[in-house]
């Protein structure tokens, strides 16, 4: 010990020579808090992981199901993007192409919820300041988390490869996937502690990781998009970008055909650097603070903030302009890929014959490609407009509803002034979506038919968003201590369902449940929009019912 | 004897605010230092710095003989610390904070005597160590945090304000156990806006403005330093008279008149020279207080320009006139 100045008196007991043991309390504090929270994550992995392991070999049972769909998916930018590098009609490595990187991505956002979760969250709630007056000091809980989020992402692995085993995969194959998703997630947990470094709150840092996931799907959807097919059109090598991307990193092993572990070095060196980032920013800076700095604020209050619509508004207006600029440049690579597409299909022959029954023509074969597309789109509007409302729940653990509340605002108004910033949110989304298709479409033959296709696109996405958007806000009103966990878990379970529903086989019933099931989708001839309808009038029903449950209920803290 | 706590030219900048500005802050040991400033004027940014949590801007500081921010983790676990604004981990209960706290100070919580220590606070500050920490009031969450530094034997306790949620009863509590911690050899570190609380605990009391330490001294020596407040009706005294009165008093401050008194302060040895000078003007009503601890620290905490310390002599521009 260092510094044992000589002034402490008999009375006090010395403090015992042996070295105080904080990592171990600081990772058993980790483990406490979260023992649902990671739990749920690892078994909703393992569980997604074992009905694909079931489903894919057995809905595509003979190799000549599997070479058509591997073809299409060759020669389909579309899929790629959403799925991956395809290698081979075998039926372990269609899975892993189908899977790995969308498994991937919610690893990664384990990951990095977990590391904003245990350092800026608690700096901000102020609790850090009684660890940090311990023992434990500044650094320790920083490697407490680090080790705590490489568990869990070890433990995602473990948990996604046994359930791939026990669905009777290779077991290489199987441990390989395991340890790129592993891999994944200790990348993300460095990019989630260097991000709570860098914002001064919880949100900001949560924003900006998930930004730098969303950055790292795309560059692998654009690598994989752009890829080259091999001549018999059975699988693909993904282009440069890919390799830019801690996710096209795992995607690089190629479990199940090549089995090359060496692309995780990749994932460990990131990791460590990253790591190593934060720690020395956490030794070196005031508990606190952060490498952004608050900035001061202005003066008075402006005018729109003049209620409780403007305060929900001025609260989120930044992270809702975070989410209309991922519309933006989703909007914008769907408008401007869609005839490179095209001039791909073209320009090779071995797409040709399979792409003839696909569509009617160049113009539907884009209209295809940005609707699938913004059917992601979809889902970010859905997120946008679900945090929106969810603010409200946290204002009111927050304590700060309650000062609202005590003037002459109404509960019910309060609520729904929360829940339309949600509904601008949504549209502001999908607007900016649609614009930046349109930026993209220009260039292309009938711009004005391609643009018309994707308005209707973006209309389309409105009524599964306004009902997620419900749901949230429904949860809020009658179940507040439990509604922000409900309904990221209701969208995630939505986006498994309508994107993986027929891949992981499940029941007609099952995918039903998904608004995205029901989404009308525009590239076909007859646009089916009876679905659109009844989701809006249930969204409205179950606003009336959140205007019900919010009365009904005290306040919670 | 070397001080526990000892500072030199401290100070922490955060952007355009300049929250210390040369703090020179000197605790003794086995003494509870009161530690009393305007809002904002550095308290707890000091506490901070001195717990490691920040880094000073410039200057010196010594905790325990060691550099708070180098030694961080070897001097916590001879310290103790309460934070004014105590937030719990909301799915945890009281009675777990408070065991993490205490492993995380070294103590062991299988060993018998800390047991015996916790149970007995938490019999004291009455605190219901199963309820979960988003459930507590603030006063018990407090208590929480109080339980947890009293529950491991500490050097140095560094309190920042850590009653400002407690009620009366559970102030007298607290107060016991800073007694008992006393009697036991450790060194209190005590910020606080409540002066009875300062005036009842402290040995020695440091006044901090605006990131300075402006006083510092036992509180009967800071008694001595300011003015004996007097005051009198001033029916039958005219504005020429009172004139009169402060020409021939230069060490009157503060004079000020209103509500049909005129009242100032002066330095208690320039008394016998004033009763003269007021028996001539025949004024009714004559009271002579000496200071109330409020009115001490009001003094200092006044924004009336720098040089607070209020130097006898001032010059009679100073003095106000109000009607
Ligand atoms: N993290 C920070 N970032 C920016 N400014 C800060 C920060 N912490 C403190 N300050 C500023 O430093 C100054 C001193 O603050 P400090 O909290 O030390 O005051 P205090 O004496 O404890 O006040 P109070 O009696 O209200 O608790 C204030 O002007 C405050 O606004
Ligand atoms: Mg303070």
């Amino acid at each position: 010990m260092t510094s044992a100045a000589g002034t402490a008196r008999a009375a006090i007991t010395p403090p015992p020579a042996t070295a105080v043991p904080t990592l171990w309390p600081m990772l058993r504090l980790r483990w406490r808090r979260d023992r649902v929270q990671v739990p749920v994550w690892l078994l909703s992995l393992g569980l997604i992981a074992l009905l694909s392991g079931i489903a894919v070999p057995a809905s595509f049972g003979t190799v000549a199901d599997r070479e058509a769909l591997v073809q299409i998916a060759v020669g389909t930018p579309s899929i790629l993007m959403l799925r991956g590098e395809p290698r081979g009609p075998a039926a372990d490595a269609l899975l892993f192409f189908s899977l790995f990187a969308n498994l991937a991505a919610a690893v990664a956002f384990m990951s990095t919820f977990l590391a904003v979760r245990h350092s800026r969250a608690e700096e901000e709630a102020g609790r850090s300041e009684l660890i940090g007056a311990t023992v434990a000091s500044r650094v320790v809980p920083l490697v407490a988390t680090v080790l705590f989020g490489t568990v869990a992402a070890l433990g995602a692995g473990a948990v996604v490869a046994a359930a791939l085993v026990v669905a009777g995969l290779d077991p290489t194959g199987s441990l390989l996937t395991g340890a790129a998703l592993a891999g994944t997630g200790v990348v993300f947990l460095g990019v989630g502690l260097v991000a709570a470094q860098l914002m001064c709150t919880s949100r900001g840092a949560n924003g900006l990781a998930a930004a730098v996931i969303g950055v790292a799907y795309v560059l692998r959807a654009v690598g994989d998009a752009g890829g080259t097919p091999a001549a018999d059109g059975l699988s693909l090598a993904s282009a440069w970008p890919s390799w830019l991307s801690p996710i096209g990193w795992g995607q690089r092993t190629r479990a199940f055909t090549e089995n090359n572990p060496a692309p995780l070095l990749l994932a460990l060196g990131c990791a460590a650097l990253l790591v190593a980032v934060a720690v020395l920013l956490q030794s070196r800076r005031d508990t606190g603070s952060s490498v952004f700095a608050e900035r001061a604020g202005r003066p008075a209050a402006g005018a729109l903030l003049r209620g409780s619509w403007g305060l929900a508004w001025r609260l989120q207006r930044s992270s809702i302009l975070g989410w209309a600029i991922t519309g933006l440049l989703f909007g914008l690579l769907a408008g401007s890929l869609g005839e490179t597409v095209v001039d791909l299909m073209e320009g090779n022959p071995v797409f040709q014959n399979v792409l003839v029954g696909l569509a009617g023509g160049p113009g539907a074969i884009i209209d295809l490609f940005t609707a699938t597309l913004f059917s992601l789109v979809g889902v970010i509007a859905a997120a946008a407009g679900i945090q929106a409302v969810l603010r409200a729940r946290q204002e009111e653990a927050a304590g700060v509803a309650e000062a609202m509340l005590s003037t002459g605002l109404g509960r019910i108004r309060w609520l729904f002034d929360y829940l339309t910033v949600g509904v601008v949110a949504i549209a502001l989304v999908l607007v900016a979506a649609v614009a930046g298709a349109a930026v993209g479409l220009l260039p292309t033959d009938a711009a004005a038919d391609r643009i018309e296709s994707v308005v209707q696109a973006g209309a389309a996405q409105v009524p599964a968003a306004l009902l997620l958007l419900a749901v949230a806000a429904v949860l809020v009103a009658v179940l507040p201590r439990l509604c922000i966990g409900l309904s990221w878990g209701l969208l995630l379970a939505a986006v498994v369902i309508g994107q993986f529903g027929d891949l992981l086989d499940l029941p007609d019933w099952v995918q039903d449940l998904s608004p995205f099931s029901h989404t009308p989708v525009v590239a076909a001839a007859e646009v089916d929009w009876s679905g659109a309808w009844w989701m809006s009038a249930l969204a409205v029903l179950l606003a009336a019912a959140a205007a019900l449950g919010i009365r009904r209920r005290d306040l919670a803290g | 004897m070397n001080p526990v706590v000892q500072t030199r030219d401290l100070s922490k900048r955060f952007g355009r605010v300049q929250a210390l500005a040369g703090l020179d802050l000197s605790v003794a040991e086995g003494e509870v230092h009161g530690f009393v400033g305007p809002n904002g004027a550095g308290k707890s940014t000091t506490i901070r710095i001195l717990l490691g949590l920040m880094r000073a801007g410039g200057g010196s500081a010594t905790v325990l003989g060691g550099d708070p921010w180098a030694d961080a983790s070897a001097l916590h676990r001879r310290i103790g610390y309460v934070p004014g604004d105590v937030s719990l981990w909301p799915n945890l209960s009281g009675g777990e904070a408070i065991d993490l706290l205490a492993r995380l100070r070294g103590a062991r919580t299988s060993d018998p005597a800390y047991q015996a220590r916790r149970r007995q606070l938490l019999e004291r500050f009455q605190l219901d160590p199963t309820r979960k920490g988003r459930t507590y009031s603030t006063g018990n969450r407090q208590k929480v945090a109080l339980v947890a530094a009293f529950s491991v034997p500490a050097e140095l306790l560094i309190l920042d304000e850590p009653t400002s949620g407690l009620d009366p009863l559970m102030d007298a509590v607290f107060r016991t156990e800073v007694a008992a911690a006393v009697a036991a050899g450790t060194t209190v570190l005590l910020s606080s806006h409540i002066l009875s609380e300062v005036e009842r605990l402290c040995d020695r009391v440091s006044i901090i403005r605006a990131g300075r330490i402006i006083e510092t001294g036992t509180l009967a020596e800071l008694r001595h330093l300011t003015h004996t407040e007097v005051a009198f009706a001033d029916a039958d005294v005219t504005p020429a008279e009172l004139a009169g009165l402060s020409g021939r008093l230069p060490g009157a401050q503060d004079l000020v008149a209103g509500d049909g008194r005129v009242s100032f302060t002066i330095d208690g040895a320039a008394l016998p020279d004033l009763l003269p000078a007021l028996a001539e003007l025949r004024v009714q009503g004559l009271t002579v207080s000496p200071p109330t601890l409020e009115s001490l620290f009001l003094r200092h905490y006044g924004a009336d320009g720098e040089g607070q310390s209020d130097t006898p002599g001032a010059s009679p521009d100073q003095l106000r006139h109000e009607r």
